[in-house]
């Protein structure tokens, strides 16, 4: 079983609030000095889930990136996990693409590949949680998707999926090719090994242009964006404590409970 | 000059921080309340091949070179001195006497499944009389006929008390002025292991008192064809665990800073963060401006002896800077943190204070290796 995982490099999500800070005027997020870029969180379930079909049923895992020279640490650590191979999309065209264009960006390395049984990415991207890139993905290259699973199951000429929905589990069966989206319920990444390490650090990633993939420069980049961002600010919290009593403790869960139904939250 | 780890570097550090705050930091308050030694922690970083970072891979190590693994021990011992402490004599001295006198065959029967993660190594130098001066050790192996026979005993023994401890690496006298290692594994008759060792601070540590009582051992288990002639010909290939303790020493540092700098800037007295305490900023300061300082001379050392060069005073160096930074970040911790730094469990920082003051005693003293230094100087 071949396949292909497309992930997002991010700004690490779990850094403290008060070090997580925005460029109003230039509309851009500014990254915390010393805290280093991190793989986006349901991405790195999709490989895991790929590294886990692998070993059960054989095939190779091939990674892709688009981004900076950064971006290479997060593919080595996927090669480190599990992975077979793993590519770099980097291009100065390809700055300021929305969604649709790194999806035609991806689309066109996934072309470029070749053949492969499934194409994962994470759910949602955990910087902005568009959730877009892999629907367009699946669009541009024609493939069925199925989205935010939990289980993934191989069976003769095809996939039992789990979808973890709000309110309950959906089963689809899918056939291969096919694109697939990841959520957290799916699996815990593991730790990729030191011996996974060494193996990582003496493989090469090649760095595919836009040219490479015959990616006509405008349609991606800033220029091809369809999406227009307006406004970027910090929203302000503010919390405010209370204490719900009562005589006796069913009491006090009482009065929680009507406290909760007030405010609509229940 | 370059101050960037390599890409491998870079990653096992990360493996480190990773594997500490899933698997360590959370727990390291209640090992240290029950002097609890974590073996399943231990099997774990087996299974992450991270046993046997200074055993090259032909023994079943991964060889990572120093600087790495100074980095990658800076990392356990942020998140818990004391384990990092077990890990760093599992590393150093609990492997290392294997692979530098060991033959072939007895790398292959100890030092392969120490450096995968099936055994835990320890070594023991301490006596009840000897310390400082090991010149003065009263443990001795007597030739008979089948092999040697081992009397005396040792003392604060990390490792060599736990489920999956292969057994201690013994320096023992052979004559007069004559010394060898001698492996004795767990349950060799003559071999007893006395009580755990209660401690000020990392608590979680194994320690115990070693009794050996005529205790026969195969010929084979001498490390390396001959006994050798010094105590100085036994122990100066493990210097490199001065390197280590000063990168245990760093980590402490660093928790110290880090837990001080968030609590400084969220406790607010007299209506402001008391980081805004000019007392306070210079502390905060000091300790930032020591930790670079002591991480730079831990990492010269660990890369002059990854380049085979002379990084012996170096190394003392790294390892008297670092520890005493460790007591006194500690000591400025829990002042920073007031009351609160006094108590145990809240805020980690008295856990911090306990466990700092050891790293000046082991791998040479403050003392001693001031006395090192001052002899590399030519006094
Ligand atoms: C938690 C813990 C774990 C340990 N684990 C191990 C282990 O796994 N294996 C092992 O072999 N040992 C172990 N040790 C022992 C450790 O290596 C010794 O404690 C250390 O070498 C100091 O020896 P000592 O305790 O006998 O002190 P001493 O040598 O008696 O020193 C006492 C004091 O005298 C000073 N002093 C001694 N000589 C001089 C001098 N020439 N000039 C100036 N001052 C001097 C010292 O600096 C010190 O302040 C451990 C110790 C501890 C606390
Ligand atoms: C064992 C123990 C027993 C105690 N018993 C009692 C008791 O019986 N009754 C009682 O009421 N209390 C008691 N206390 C509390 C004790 O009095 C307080 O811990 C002490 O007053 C310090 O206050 P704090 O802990 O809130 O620290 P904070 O006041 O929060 O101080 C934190 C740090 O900020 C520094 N700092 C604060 N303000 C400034 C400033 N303006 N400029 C520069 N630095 C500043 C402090 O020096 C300290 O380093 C006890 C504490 C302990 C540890």
């Amino acid at each position: 079983m071949d396949i292909v995982v497309c992930i997002k490099q991010v700004q690490d999500p779990d850094i403290p609030p008060r070090d997580f800070k925005v460029d109003e005027e230039k509309m851009m997020v500014v990254p915390p000095a010393n805290v280093p870029p991190v793989i986006s969180t349901f991405d790195e379930n999709a490989i895991e889930a790929a590294i886990q079909l692998k070993e059960a049923k054989g095939g190779k895992i091939t990674v892709v990136t688009m981004g900076g020279d950064k971006a290479k640490d997060s593919l080595k650590k996927c090669l480190a996990m599990g992975c077979d191979e793993a590519v770099l999309l980097q291009d100065p065209a390809f700055d300021g693409s929305d969604a649709f264009g790194v999806a035609r960006a991806l689309a066109a390395a996934v072309r470029k590949i070749g053949k492969f049984d499934i194409l994962m990415c994470g759910r949602l991207s955990s910087d902005w949680s568009y959730g877009t890139t892999p629907l367009a993905l699946a669009e541009a290259l024609n493939l069925p998707s199925v989205t935010q699973l939990q289980k993934i199951e191989a069976r003769d000429g095809g996939l039992r999926c789990e979808r973890a929905l709000e309110d309950g589990v959906e089963v689809v069966d899918v056939s291969t090719p096919c694109l697939l989206t990841v959520s957290n319920e799916m699996n815990n990444p593991r730790l990729p090994s030191v011996k996974g390490i060494l193996t990582a650090s003496r493989k090469q990633i090649p760095l595919w242009k836009a040219a490479d993939l015959g990616v006509d420069a405008g349609s991606v980049g800033a220029g091809a964006a369809t999406l227009e961002l307006t406004k970027l600010y910090k929203p302000v919290f503010t919390g405010q404590c209370e204490f719900i009593t009562g005589e006796t403790l069913e009491e006090a869960a009482e009065n929680l409970a009507l406290r909760l139904r007030a405010d609509k939250i229940i | 000059m370059d101050f960037s780890l390599s890409d491998e570097a870079r990653m096992l550090r990360d493996l480190c921080r990773g594997f500490a705050d899933r698997a360590i930091r959370p727990h390291a308050a209640k090992w240290d309340r029950e002097c609890y030694f974590p073996v399943e922690l231990f099997r774990e970083m087996g299974e992450l091949s991270l046993m046997g970072l200074l055993v090259p891979v032909e023994y079943g190590g991964t060889g990572v070179g120093t600087v790495a693994f100074a980095a990658a021990m800076e990392e356990l011992a942020a998140a818990d001195n004391s384990t990092a402490a077990c890990w760093n004599a599992h590393l150093t001295i609990g492997s290392l006497p294997i692979l530098h006198f060991g033959t072939e065959e007895q790398k292959r029967r100890w030092l392969v499944p120490l450096a995968q993660g099936e055994k835990l190594g320890s070594c023991a130098f301490t006596e009840p009389g000897a310390g400082s001066d090991l010149s003065g050790i009263e443990t001795r192996a007597l030739r008979t006929k089948e092999g040697w026979k081992l009397r005396g005993r040792k003392i604060f023994i990390t490792n060599a008390g736990t489920e999956m401890s292969l057994g201690p690496l013994v320096l023992a006298r052979t004559g007069e002025n004559r010394f060898g290692f001698f492996v004795v594994p767990r349950g060799t008759p003559g071999f007893g292991i006395g009580p755990k060792a209660e401690k000020l601070g990392w608590r979680s540590m194994d320690t115990r008192e070693l009794i050996f009582d005529d205790c026969l051992l195969p010929a084979d288990h001498l490390l390396g064809e001959s006994d050798v002639e010094s105590i100085r010909q036994a122990t100066e290939t493990l210097a490199v665990g001065r390197i280590s303790v000063a990168a245990l020493s760093l980590g402490l540092a660093r928790a110290c800073l880090d837990a001080s700098l968030a609590y400084a800037l969220e406790r607010r007295q007299f209506g402001v963060p008391i980081a805004s305490f000019q007392a306070i900023r210079s502390k905060l300061a000091d300790m930032a401006t020591r930790l670079e300082m002591a991480r730079l001379i831990t990492m010269k050392a660990a890369w002059l002896h990854d380049r085979d060069e002379p990084y012996r005073q170096e190394a003392a160096m790294a390892k008297l800077a670092a520890s005493e930074l460790a007591v006194d970040a500690s000591r400025e911790a829990v002042q920073i943190h007031g009351g609160y730094g006094y108590m145990e469990g809240e805020f980690p920082v008295a856990r911090y204070y306990r466990d700092a003051k050891v790293l000046e005693i082991g791998e040479g003293t403050s003392e001693i290796l001031r006395v090192v230094i001052a002899k590399g100087l030519g006094c």
